[in-house]
């Protein structure tokens, strides 16, 4: 069974490359965000399995939503993805519950990977 | 002028590439400096020359502009400006490591903007499988007054700038600067095709 | 990506249309007849490679260069700075500049060419340039490029410009400020005294009967009465005050922060000294007397065109009194 997904960030070309490198079978399910306010309508609107978060977004930012996530105590895997790899924002980002920091460009096998080390695949 | 225009398309992926090299270039430069760097959303515009002129003929406090010339493979060439305002240039030296009086005022903009544009043209270069080489940066001479001039006077016609603004925060001190990259007819052309085959990819 | 740049690739080699040796010897041949230093560090700053140019310009001895630390090798280099702008070039893996216009030159080089500058050492552009090898690692190439008669040219262009720039203010005859950087110092002081609420006064005179000296005496004579006249009351101004020529015979004086009774004090003076100084001209003595008209910026006046016409119309009192005299707007 494939789980709910929702791809965050402002960027089309980002979101596409992501979704490019998910699983075949998870395709169809998957729900997109282009900024931080319109996926936390979302993840409280839906039951959200799989996130994947990009950081640096206008308005609420990736920061914002991971914050939102832990005030309305949703259960959801968070990926971060983003081009501000500096070691302290990716330990910033795990301290605020996201599973994983992957760098950008996102690499179809990367992803895979880091789902399967996490049991989602 | 349209036809040098990026498709909606075309400006999304520019726009995740530029974003993705300020990302490493800020990473290599907070390694490189010893210090946090906090990056705020690049915004980036692309603008045509008319409008860049307008823009920055509106910019008060223009203190200093240094220019640096870029060159790679597949015709992608242009010129980066660094603009700063007046109060940016404070701590550029304490921020570089180096002494005060080891650098006058000119040598410490001129050393920031190389370390800035070459870092991130590097990475940017990178993602397109391109390699950069660059001209030495120069100092524009009272920027204020000069720099429309200088645009006039360039050795190629440009006919779009894309409009980077930069915001680095250093730990307890921050600094801002526009770059502006300015990018003749030809290299447009050669881009769009870069950015059409990085798009055909999806 | 294919490397054009078939002189320092390696990559290419096997499309290369000749020998390797063949290659080599092309590239160091070149190197040795290029008229700009080469000279290559390793991650250590010893030098490792030095070209002809730098072997010829720096008459150093082969055995006491290579494999050297740079800073023993040229101790006139700013050691402290340089090292950082090293590390720059290895850390960051991008290039680093250092142009004349900052620093005239690093290493102690003599010219290549016979211009007389203010330096005894070569001008230079320097370029850090990050080279990467396959089996020893990171090296620093830095070219050194003779740039003297650029500098001598622009230093040249530069003080031409300066001359221009104060040619461009200065009356030609009288050697004081001309009237359109007089009024343009005006137009200034005047917007100043209303931002700060400072005080401004103006003085404007005029050579009585000047007319009928040029007529008696010829014009040289009165070209000498303007300069001597000038350089007098240029003797009495203070640093902050301009002088200017306003017209053929008339001059006029700002004066910052001085209230109408000190500008009418200093007009006394002026009065006085020109009536009692004798010139000569031609072994002849002249004597001359000027007018002068006094005000001080009132908060009625909107511009400072309206501050002059004040001055002038009392300098016109003045001359309607009967000539050398002081007459104020108050």
């Amino acid at each position: 069974m494939s789980p709910s997904v929702l791809i965050c960030d402002d960027s089309n070309m980002a979101r596409k490359q992501v979704l490019r490198s998910l699983p075949e079978e998870w395709k169809n399910t998957v729900q997109m965000a282009t900024n931080g306010a319109e996926a936390l309508t979302i993840l409280r609107d839906n039951s959200i399995a799989v996130l994947f978060l990009d950081l640096t977004m206008p308005g609420i930012d990736g920061i914002g939503v991971l914050q939102g996530i832990q005030k309305l105590k949703l259960d959801c895997n968070v990926f971060v993805i983003s081009a501000d790899i500096q070691p302290e924002m990716q330990s910033k980002v795990k301290v605020l519950g996201a599973k994983e920091f992957l760098r950008k460009p996102i690499k179809a096998d990367v992803l895979i990977n880091h789902l399967q080390q996490h049991g989602l695949l | 002028m349209s036809e040098f225009h990026l498709t909606e398309d075309q400006q999304d992926c520019l726009e995740e590439l530029i974003n993705i090299a300020m990302g490493q270039a800020s990473d290599q430069l907070a390694r490189y400096l010893d210090t946090f760097v906090y990056l705020k959303v690049p915004s980036i515009e692309s603008v045509d020359a008319k409008e860049l002129m307008q823009t920055l003929s509106q910019q008060e406090n223009t203190m200093a502009v240094v220019s640096q010339g870029f060159f790679g493979y597949e015709g992608i060439r242009g010129e980066a400006l660094l603009v700063y305002q007046e109060e940016d240039s404070g701590r550029i030296a304490d921020l570089l490591g180096y002494e005060p009086d080891e650098l006058s005022q000119d040598e410490q903009l001129i050393d920031i903007s190389s370390i800035l544009t070459t870092t991130f043209l590097n990475v940017f270069a990178r993602q397109i499988d391109n390699q950069m080489s660059y001209n030495a940066p120069k100092l524009l001479p009272s920027a204020k007054d000069n720099l429309s001039e200088h645009l006039q006077q360039m050795p190629f016609s440009w006919d779009l700038a894309l409009k980077v603004n930069i915001n680095y925060q250093v730990t307890d001190y921050s600094f801002n600067c526009n770059m502006i990259l300015l990018i003749p007819e030809t290299a447009i052309t050669n881009i769009k095709h870069v950015l059409d085959r990085i798009l055909a990819e999806f | 990506m294919s490397d054009f740049n078939a002189l320092i690739s390696t990559k290419t080699i096997d499309i290369l249309p000749i020998s390797e040796q063949a290659l080599k010897q092309i590239n160091s041949q070149i190197a040795n007849q290029l008229n700009t230093g080469v000279l290559v560090l390793d991650a250590n700053f010893n030098v490792i490679i030095w070209n002809r140019f730098l072997q010829i310009h720096t008459d150093k001895v082969v055995k006491n260069t290579l494999g050297k630390s740079i800073f023993s090798v040229f101790p006139e280099l700013p050691e402290r700075w340089l090292t950082r702008k090293l590390s720059t070039v290895l850390q960051l893996n991008t290039p680093s500049f250092c142009s004349w216009e900052q620093r005239h030159h690093l290493f102690e080089l003599p010219h290549t060419r016979p211009i007389t500058t203010d330096s005894d050492f070569m001008a230079q552009n320097c370029t850090f340039l990050p080279v990467e090898t396959d089996c020893h690692g990171k090296h620093i190439c830095i070219l050194i490029e003779d740039v003297t008669d650029v500098c001598h040219y622009q230093t040249q262009l530069k003080n031409t410009l300066i001359e221009l720039e104060k040619i461009s203010r200065i009356d030609g005859l009288t050697q004081i400020y001309n009237r359109r950087h007089w009024q343009e110092s005006l137009e200034q002081e005047y917007s100043k005294s209303r931002r700060h609420d400072k005080k401004l006064s103006l003085i404007m005179l005029d050579l009585d009967y000047f007319k009928l000296l040029n007529d008696n005496y010829g014009h040289q004579c009165g070209d000498m009465v303007l300069i001597e006249v000038s350089t007098l009351i240029s003797s009495l101004l203070r640093v902050e005050d301009i002088f200017g020529r306003y017209g053929g015979e008339e001059f006029a004086i700002i004066l910052p922060e001085t209230e109408l009774s000190g500008a009418i004090d200093l007009a006394q003076r002026i009065c006085n000294i020109i009536a009692t100084t004798e010139l000569i001209y031609n072994e002849q003595a002249i004597n001359v007397t000027v007018s002068l008209g006094v005000a001080q910026l009132s908060t009625e006046e909107s511009n400072y065109e309206e501050l002059i016409t004040q001055s002038d119309n009392a300098l016109y009192q003045a001359k309607a009194l009967g000539r050398n005299q002081v007459c104020s707007t108050a």
